[in-house]
């Protein structure tokens, strides 16, 4: 069984950027931190994680396991705060130092690079800004799943298809330490898009393949370096002899070493801690576990909110959801506070697209209170009744019994439900096709990256349909509210723009593609000799933070 | 036509040949062996009870005792218990558990449905899957082994590859792969549409991968049976071969088969529950013993009702066949030719 948080591969279409998924990345969140006193340096960190992460390599990587990993040996020009809540979602100079000066319009965004930064053993020299656009030209040659978020460049869509002479519009001058990117439009997105582990520099020379496993290649900027990664057996975090702290927002981490162990599952993870033979476990605790775990040791369980939406599409090209009353009929039907049951509680119901710890780009809603009665009345208006109806979801506990739930609300609607269930590691594959296309699906979001643009246009724009590693799930396609997201996403970062991406969550929710039913937590178990816990919503817990009491 | 021959084969008669023939005189020694064994009759009753208390058993508890039916989800409800209002599943998702009242007798599952309702449902799905799939399993065994046994050469060439390719792959394994690819998009061979919830799949999954396990000892004994003097003496005055198998030879191997049959009706019953536990045998919205099993298996440690009921009801189903079958078979050959071939 399955349940992995991982990032959705892929998207994009040409020229925008933006990244989506159905099972995803990490999120912004709250939560506790050990507490425990003065932090104390020194220790081996016993961590596990149920899987191999999906690569080490920041090129490839497009998952929590390896982001949180990455984050921990590298850097970018910017970073999302290294601190949890609604904090860790603010952007800061990393190797860049100062926020870049933004020109023409939005369109150009230009970087100083710090000096003194090297690159950790056997490369040793110093990071230079021809490393980011290496690192950035590097993704369009190995294919990897970000580079979407880097298509709005200038150059960027001839040299996906040439891959030759570089991307005419990064501008690295390593005399200068500037370097410069010249988009096609204005994209307020575009820092985030320079925050995220894609961007984190590389060496001019590493291989355009995927060097997880080739120790010489895995080279850090960041505090600690991967010594050690044997698939399907451990991988081994040490201190980067290169590295020293260069801002209060790096910090230089206090763990001496970090050993991993692949393979664990949540359930023997949590037994593990209780036997104090384990401190540190990458899932969420064992729903079923949560409550005694909360009441027994309550210093050592943290809930971190997590920038998350959980929620049934339904296709609207597919009847009956093309049906406008009968999508809405399905919002009325669902009792949501009995999806949060069966999730264990693990989270709060919600009807909006955006999550609630996006700011004020979150405007809460509650446009279809529980009517069942209202709900049939639709449906048998609609002419509808007696359909076939298939819900899909993934077999990773307790998605099979969420499809289930909504089963038996279609039923009670008068349809002729029943339940398709696919494994999950190919299940958001296939339902991201215009092939498998079912009629309403279960699809989980988590952010790429801490803004309302990741969840509206990415996963509700219908200029973003395409046949395969389709994010509109729903195919609902509104060319008013198309060109309100293109305007939008346009803007600069800020208020407005969140007053913008909260307007059209209550316009989609008015269309219904979906029932959004759950912001999901992610409830952790860990020993109670750890300390120094910090969630970001984008990098997920944070090894430099973490330390041991002896 | 009719070929009169003798009825040569006797337990006394021919010690070292095919198992006995069931003349009705046999039946009536075989009923008196039978009954010698109290452990196969207890047995047999058990199975009774069971078989009673899943099909009729069942539709007269969900509407008499529990009004509900196995499929009605009650997630934000109460229940009375010991004189209070219980939610049938707390806001942290556990489930409401065993306790002596008509409704949720066995507790509920995470989605709020009475489980000794849905064991009860369950178990006549998981009784159909195994009775069916054992039926059609020992249909196409017969269908394999009479041809390859009476005509030998070629066709018992073809046959037992056919049979040694089939057991060549792990049994489990192939039933998984097979149900694997029929639960996505279901069966469509020309004419033939079977939808990817239907029971079908999983019953035919089933049978197809335990053929063997019938048609070689059936087949052994027809390649036996072929040489006997009253074939010979059926095919002399004229019969054909069709004619000769399903006269003369199919009601001699008819013991045999009996007894495979119920053997292999307990062992694809707890087959049905592994691919159901694997989420590839029955469809998820159909309760049966190995899915109710699945469903409880991730509340295993705060609510192992869930799968401690349906597992002991598939204990219970499966030790009571079991031991009626070598009851059967030590009443029908009580020689012991059958024991060791299947286990």
């Amino acid at each position: 069984m399955r349940r992995r948080l991982a990032l959705l591969t892929a998207l994009i279409t040409p020229a925008l950027a933006g990244c989506g998924g159905g099972s995803s990345t990490p999120s912004t969140g709250g939560g506790g931190s050990g507490g425990g006193g003065a932090a104390v340096n020194g220790g081996t960190l016993r961590a596990a994680i149920p899987d191999d992460p999906d690569h080490l390599d920041t090129g490839l990587s497009y998952a929590t396991e390896g982001w949180e990993i990455l984050e921990s040996t590298g850097d970018g020009l910017l970073g999302f705060k290294k601190t949890s809540g609604a904090a860790g979602a603010d952007i800061v100079p990393d190797l860049a130092t100062a926020m870049p000066a933004v020109t023409d319009g939005g369109k150009t965004y230009t970087f100083q690079m710090r000096a003194g930064v090297r690159f950790s053993p056997p490369v040793n020299r110093e990071v230079v800004p021809s490393d980011i656009k290496f690192a950035i030209e590097r993704l369009f040659r190995v294919d990897s799943g970000g580079v979407g978020f880097y298509s709005g460049i200038v150059g960027a869509d001839s040299y996906a298809k040439t891959r030759k002479g570089g991307i005419s519009g990064i501008v690295a001058d390593d005399k200068t330490r500037t370097i410069t990117f010249h988009l096609t439009q204005p994209d307020g997105t575009f820092l985030d898009y320079i925050a995220i582990p894609f961007a984190f520099a590389v060496p001019k020379g590493t291989p355009d393949k995927d060097i997880s496993t080739v120790s010489k290649w895995r080279i850090a900027t960041g505090p600690y370096m991967i010594s050690a990664y044997v698939p399907k057996d451990h991988i081994t975090l040490v201190r980067n002899p290169n590295f020293h702290s260069w801002s209060t927002s790096v910090p230089a981490g206090h763990l001496d070493r970090v050993d991993i162990k692949i393979g664990t599952d949540p359930e023997a993870a949590v037994n593990e801690v209780a036997n104090g033979t384990l401190d540190w476990y990458f899932e969420a605790v064992a729903p079923d576990r949560l409550t005694a775990l909360k009441a027994q040791f309550p210093n050592q369980v943290h809930v971190y909110a997590r920038n998350n939406i959980t929620y049934f599409e339904m296709n609207v090209r597919k009847p009956p959801f093309d049906k406008l009353a009968v999508r809405q009929a399905v919002n009325y039907a669902t009792d949501r506070g009995a999806l949060v049951k069966i999730f264990g509680g693990q989270g709060t119901p919600t009807q909006n697209v955006v999550p609630p710890t996006l700011g004020a780009a979150y405007a809460k809603q509650d446009p279809y209170p529980y009517d069942l009665a209202k709900a049939k009345g639709m449906v048998a208006a609609s002419g509808t009744k007696g359909m076939a109806v298939q819900v899909w979801s993934h077999a990773t506990d307790p998605v099979p019994k969420a499809a289930q739930y909504m089963a038996s609300v279609l039923d009670a609607l008068g349809y002729k439900a029943s339940v398709k269930t696919l494994d999950e590691g190919v299940y958001f594959d296939t339902i991201s096709t215009q092939k498998g296309d079912p009629q309403i699906a279960f699809v989980q979001f988590d952010q790429d990256y801490p803004e309302a643009q990741d969840f509206v246009d990415v996963q509700l724009n219908g200029e973003r349909i395409v046949n395969v590693g389709n994010q509109v799930t729903s195919n609902i396609d509104v060319p008013s509210l198309n060109r309100r997201i293109d305007a939008t996403r346009r803007m600069p970062l800020g208020a407005a723009r969140d007053a913008q991406w909260a307007a059209l969550d209550k316009s989609f929710m008015q269309q219904a593609p979906w029932v959004p039913f759950l912001n999901r937590t992610l409830p952790k178990y860990v020993s109670p000799k750890l300390h120094g816990l910090v969630f970001n919503g984008t990098y997920y817990e944070m090894f430099p933070a973490m330390w041991l009491s002896r | 036509m009719s070929v009169q021959v003798p009825e040569r084969l006797t337990e006394t008669a021919d010690p070292a040949g095919p198992v006995a023939a069931v003349a009705s005189g046999n039946w009536r020694m075989t009923w008196r062996r039978l009954r010698r064994n109290r452990a196969a009759l207890v047995a047999g009753a058990v199975f009774l009870f069971v078989v009673l208390a899943c099909y009729p058993g069942a539709p007269l508890w969900a509407h008499l005792v529990a009004h509900r039916g196995p499929n009605v989800q009650n997630i934000q409800g109460t229940v009375s218990s010991g004189g209070h209002r219980l939610p049938v599943v707390r806001a942290d998702g556990t489930p409401i558990g065993p306790g002596w009242r008509g409704q949720y007798l066995l507790g509920a599952d995470a989605n709020g449905r009475d489980l000794f309702v849905r064991v009860l449902y369950g178990g006549r799905t998981s009784l159909t899957v195994g009775l069916v799939s054992a039926l059609v399993c020992t249909a196409l065994a017969l269908l394999l082994a009479l041809p390859a046994g009476y005509f030998g050469g070629y066709v018992d060439r073809a046959v037992s590859r056919l049979l040694d390719l089939i057991w060549s792959f792990p049994v489990y394994l192939l039933a998984v792969a097979l149900s694997a690819s029929l639960v996505v998009g279901g069966l469509n061979v020309g004419p033939i549409h079977v939808g990817s919830s239907s029971l079908a799949i999983p019953i035919v999954v089933i049978a197809v991968v335990f053929v063997p396990y019938i048609a070689r000892p059936v087949r052994g004994e027809v390649l036996a049976l072929r040489n006997q003097e009253f074939v010979e003496a059926a095919i002399a005055h004229g019969a054909g071969p069709l004619r000769v198998m399903r006269q003369e030879i199919l009601p001699n191997v008819f013991a045999t088969t009996l007894v495979l049959f119920t053997l292999i009706v307990a062992n694809n019953i707890l087959v049905e529950a592994a691919l159901s536990f694997l989420g590839v045998g029955v469809s998820v919205l159909t309760p049966s013993w190995g899915n109710i099993i699945e469903q409880g298996y991730s509340t295993i440690v705060t609510a192992p009702w869930q799968t401690i009921a349906p597992g002991i009801a598939i204990m219970i189903t499966a030790v009571s066949l079991n031991v009626l079958g070598d009851g059967l078979r030590d009443a029908l050959d009580p020689h012991g030719r059958l024991r060791g071939v299947i286990t």
